[in-house]
């Protein structure tokens, strides 16, 4: 009889899944990325069929002997949109390579504040004064607790 | 010889000749409407768009420093051409600024744009502080040899100090907030704790333009904030537009902030977003940046300079970028400057009328400056030597 017996609270805190350092870390970071992006929606036009103004692959084939002027000119804007094609960390390391010395970019960013940080509310956004157990996101009052349980804990996996 | 000055902003373009009074802000963008699907909007086209609901933007820059070309040939062909500014290449220097610390392919890259593909006769690149200054020392006392500049824009915002008009490279400090950042987690906040608007990046700018402001008394505002009916002078209705018969947000004053929706708009409560969103470019750790504040890394960049000019640049701040609009702004920086800063030191900050336009303003008087042909390269110059004298005589 006696083993059967049992606390909830216990068994429940069993069952909870508890993410590690390293995965808040991780969910912090795409947190901060999707504050960088552009857009959050799909491009509404990319499923656009092509018109009639775009330029045709067989076209170019024919007037390449005739117009010898225009083709440099296409040439060259092509050769600096490849140039330019670099994604913005093709640049950093870029950098890295090339330029050690301190004073760029990577060495001007500002240094870690020397106060300390304050926490707010997850859901709210008053000062919070409590931890999520499961996954470090903070908290003010019973209430939002239940929200965030509801609405965004450990419902995104990082 | 006519010289255009571009302020070619991440965000916006700032362009102009340097003989008008003011600059044509352009944004420095491609945008595709959802519900216009035969054409795009290059620029302020966009202003012909009647139904600006979830634009989807396309951007020449990418943390600030320009990654995509095919983008900003749109926006400059349109900018520099026949429906704008007209400009005859053969007739024309420029100044253009760009990034600090701006990436050597890139620059190489826009030295081959500016001469070759365009054919500019003169270029000259610098970065926006640069005019800032040179416009400060223009109009103020001339006689401060040490100035320090606060650009605070789309992308980040740098700290700046300049010593008889040449920048201390070493000390620049930079923080990761910008507008762009704001806007972001505004959209953030407001799609989890009210209406999902994650696809209306144009909406809430305007949102953030219109009621966000920066708090002088952040702790305090918490509190009013929590409280409820007029004891809360925080609290603002916002209606959204619906582009068929509000053509542009507007928010409701105090008085008729009642939380409830009339007929068919629909509303946004702006309550704590409204400061603790601007809250971010003094305090980035509190959506988890692990940076310094604006103060705080001014603080860091004076304490790197060299002794004797210290007090030098705490007498002569000026303000700069878009940020610098949000209400409170002002009071906030002086106010945060003056508790951090050393006490024996006085403080003078000079805000700009137009912080948007004012690199672009100095740009005008640089280019009017008697000794501004020695600062150019000239495109024979350039076919001469290629980028190494660019390299040499512009100080990106």
């Amino acid at each position: 009889m006696a083993e059967k017996r049992e606390s909830g609270r216990i068994k429940e805190s069993e069952q909870k899944r508890i993410l590690d350092e390293a995965a808040r870390r991780r969910r912090q970071r795409k947190a901060l990325e999707a504050l960088e992006s552009d857009n959050f929606q799909d491009d509404p036009h990319a499923d656009l069929k092509m018109s009639k103004k775009a330029p045709k692959f067989e076209e170019s084939m024919d007037t390449t002997p005739q117009t010898g002027g225009r083709k440099k000119k296409k040439y060259r804007s092509d050769h600096l949109k490849y140039r330019f094609k670099k994604s913005f960390s093709a640049l950093i390391e870029e950098e890295h390579l090339t330029n050690k010395d301190p004073p760029n970019y990577v060495s001007v960013c500002a240094p870690p504040s020397r106060l300390p940080p304050r926490h707010f509310c997850a859901v709210c956004g008053y000062i919070s004064t409590y931890t999520c157990v499961q996954c470090g996101a903070r908290y003010c009052s019973i209430k939002c607790l239940g929200t965030h349980q509801d609405t965004r804990c450990l419902k995104w996996t990082a | 010889m006519a010289v255009l000055v571009l302020d070619n902003g991440a965000g916006c373009a700032k362009i102009g000749y340097s003989t008008s009074s003011d600059p044509r802000i352009i944004p420095n963008c491609v945008s595709k409407a959802k519900n216009v699907r035969t054409r795009i909007f290059i620029g302020d086209q966009i202003d012909e768009c009647k139904d600006l609901s979830g634009l989807y933007y396309l951007l020449p820059f990418q943390k600030g420093y320009m990654v995509n070309w095919e983008v900003e040939k749109q926006v400059w062909d349109y900018m520099f051409g026949k429906e704008k500014l007209k400009v005859d290449f053969n007739e024309s220097s420029v100044i253009l600024t760009e990034p600090y610390f701006n990436f050597t392919s890139i620059q190489e890259a826009m030295n081959e744009i500016l001469f070759e593909e365009y054919g500019f006769q003169a270029a000259f690149r610098t970065n926006p502080s640069y005019l800032s200054q040179y416009k400060l020392q223009q109009d103020t006392d001339s006689s401060k040899l040490c100035s320090l500049v606060l650009d605070t824009g789309y992308s980040f915002s740098h700290i700046i100090p300049y010593c008889k008009g040449k920048k201390l490279t070493e000390s620049i400090v930079r923080v990761n907030v910008g507008g762009k950042l704001l806007t972001n987690h505004l959209k953030e906040i407001i799609s989890y704790r009210q209406l999902m608007v994650m696809d209306e990046t144009y909406v809430i700018n305007q949102l953030k333009e219109d009621v966000c402001y920066v708090s002088t008394q952040f702790n305090a505002d918490m509190l009013t904030s929590r409280k409820k009916g007029l004891a809360n002078t925080v609290m603002r209705d916002y209606v959204l537009p619906d582009y068929t018969h509000i053509k542009r947000g507007y928010v409701r004053s105090q008085e008729e902030t009642t939380g409830k929706a009339q007929g068919n708009e629909q509303i946004i409560r702006m309550n704590n977003e409204r400061f603790s969103v601007p809250e971010l470019l003094f305090r980035p750790s509190d959506v988890g940046v692990q940076e310094m504040g604006i103060t705080e890394a001014l603080i860091h960049c004076v304490s790197t300079t060299p002794e004797e000019m210290q007090p030098h640049f705490y007498r002569n701040i000026v303000t700069t970028g878009g940020n610098c609009l949000i209400p409170g702004f002002q009071e906030r920086f002086h106010m945060d400057v003056r508790s951090m800063a050393p006490d024996e030191f006085d403080i003078s900050i000079t805000s700009s009328k137009n912080p948007v336009t004012y690199a672009w303003e100095g740009g005008v008087q640089l280019a009017n400056d008697p000794n501004f042909h020695k600062l150019v390269v000239t495109r024979a110059e350039f076919e001469e030597h290629g980028h190494n004298i660019c390299m040499e005589r512009f100080e990106v």
